[in-house]
């Protein structure tokens, strides 16, 4: 049976979209189908991240009960050198659809749960689908918080700025509690990242957050530089960075989430 | 009904009516005792309720954990929750009665089984 994953943080730009992007093609690589979902309506952005100028059918429209989820899916498995498979559903990134989607009610975002909730069946038990990846807005919203209860692993990305600290513990503690959900911390954008520094890390994140660090990620330069023209676990087969997302990919694949 | 009727063709028919009228009764005991346990300020019915994430959060813990099962299963009956929370089929036909009563969840009997969701199309 697959899984899904929702990749979330508490701050904007702690690089949830570079994780979810590079997290999903590490797994695809490994051989896995996987599908990869903007659920990002506030601020769209995997259709810039991919390069896909055109898609017949949104996320917004399947949430919508506008239409089947096999509609909404772009096969991206071309773009990959190895035999797995990589899907993509993009979040719509017109300003209408942006205000629509702010504009919805209680009642609508329970339907869309039964809607993201429904996908374990379309798409893993019957699509055979591996892993879904969701990839959400920062913070408590609506659409986040959907993709968190129906997630069966929630990555968090954080920083080691102290708002972000301090609010990522908040979240962690008031709100995943709350939902007994299953949890890996990715420590992104580490300044000292040696080697021998790397328990010491991990104990300090278990210390902190009481959650299991998934991995840490080195600031990079070369991912800056890129300015998202590159998926690196795609394009940059031999970089660190890469290697680092496949391990993680690696951990999630055999359930070494501890 | 003569009591050879009864002894002889429909005794299994009059148990299971029986056995049916005290479930219902149990559960209806057990919606009781809970109302007493937690107090009648969480249980009353709301005009506007609706099954989503932000009441979710909202919830006291013992009502999430089976909101949230059933928000998973679709729909499902109390046994089926209790194997998935691991607590008593009791417990949870309680806290899934009470769930009904706030309007949060819709109820409907098939046989001697009762079924409980989320409905979706139509909440309150």
């Amino acid at each position: 049976m697959g899984k899904i994953l929702a990749v979330h943080s508490y701050k904007g730009g702690t690089g949830k979209t570079l994780l979810s992007v590079n997290l999903a093609a590490a797994l695809a690589k490994r051989g896995k189908k996987v599908a990869l979902f903007d659920l990002d309506f506030r601020a769209p952005s995997l259709f810039a991240i991919l390069k896909i100028n055109e898609a017949s059918h949104w996320v917004n429209d399947y949430l919508n009960g506008a239409c089947e989820i096999n509609k909404v899916l772009i096969d991206l498995s071309s773009r990959l050198q190895e035999n797995g498979k990589f899907f993509v559903g993009l979040a719509n990134p017109s300003t209408e659809a942006m205000r629509d989607m702010s504009a919805k009610d209680r009642k609508w975002e329970m339907r869309a749960l039964g809607n993201l909730l429904a996908l374990r069946n379309t798409l893993l038990t019957e699509g055979g689908f591996d892993y879904l990846v969701f990839d959400t807005s920062p913070g408590l919203q609506y659409s986040s918080i959907n993709a968190i209860v129906t997630a069966d692993l929630v990555v968090v990305a954080t920083t080691g700025d102290r708002s972000d600290v301090d609010g990522t513990r908040r979240m962690l503690s008031e709100m995943y509690n709350l939902f007994e959900k299953k949890t890996g911390l990715v420590l992104n954008k580490v300044l000292d990242s040696a080697k021998s520094k790397k328990d010491e890390m991990s104990r300090k994140v278990q210390t902190t957050y009481q959650v299991p660090l998934l991995g840490f990620v080195p600031c990079f330069c070369e991912i800056l530089r890129a300015e998202g023209n590159f998926i690196f676990a795609q394009d940059k087969p031999d970089h660190p960075f890469t290697k680092i997302l496949d391990e993680m990919a690696k951990k999630i694949e055999t359930d070494d989430v501890k | 009904m003569n009591t050879e009727e009864l002894l002889g063709k429909k005794p299994l028919y009059l148990l299971e009516k029986i056995k049916d009228n005290l479930e219902r009764l149990n559960e209806k005991m057990e919606v009781m005792i809970e109302l007493q346990k937690h107090g009648r300020k969480d249980i009353q019915p709301l005009p506007d309720a609706s099954l989503d994430v932000m009441t979710l959060l909202s919830m006291p813990d013992h009502l999430r954990k089976t909101a949230m099962t059933i928000c998973r299963c679709g729909r499902a009956t109390a046994e089926e929750i209790s194997q998935q929370t691991a607590r008593a089929r009791a417990v949870e036909s309680a806290y899934l009665n009470q769930l009904v009563i706030m309007g949060y969840l819709k109820k409907e009997r098939k046989g001697r089984k009762a079924y409980f969701y989320a409905d979706r199309e139509n909440p309150r």
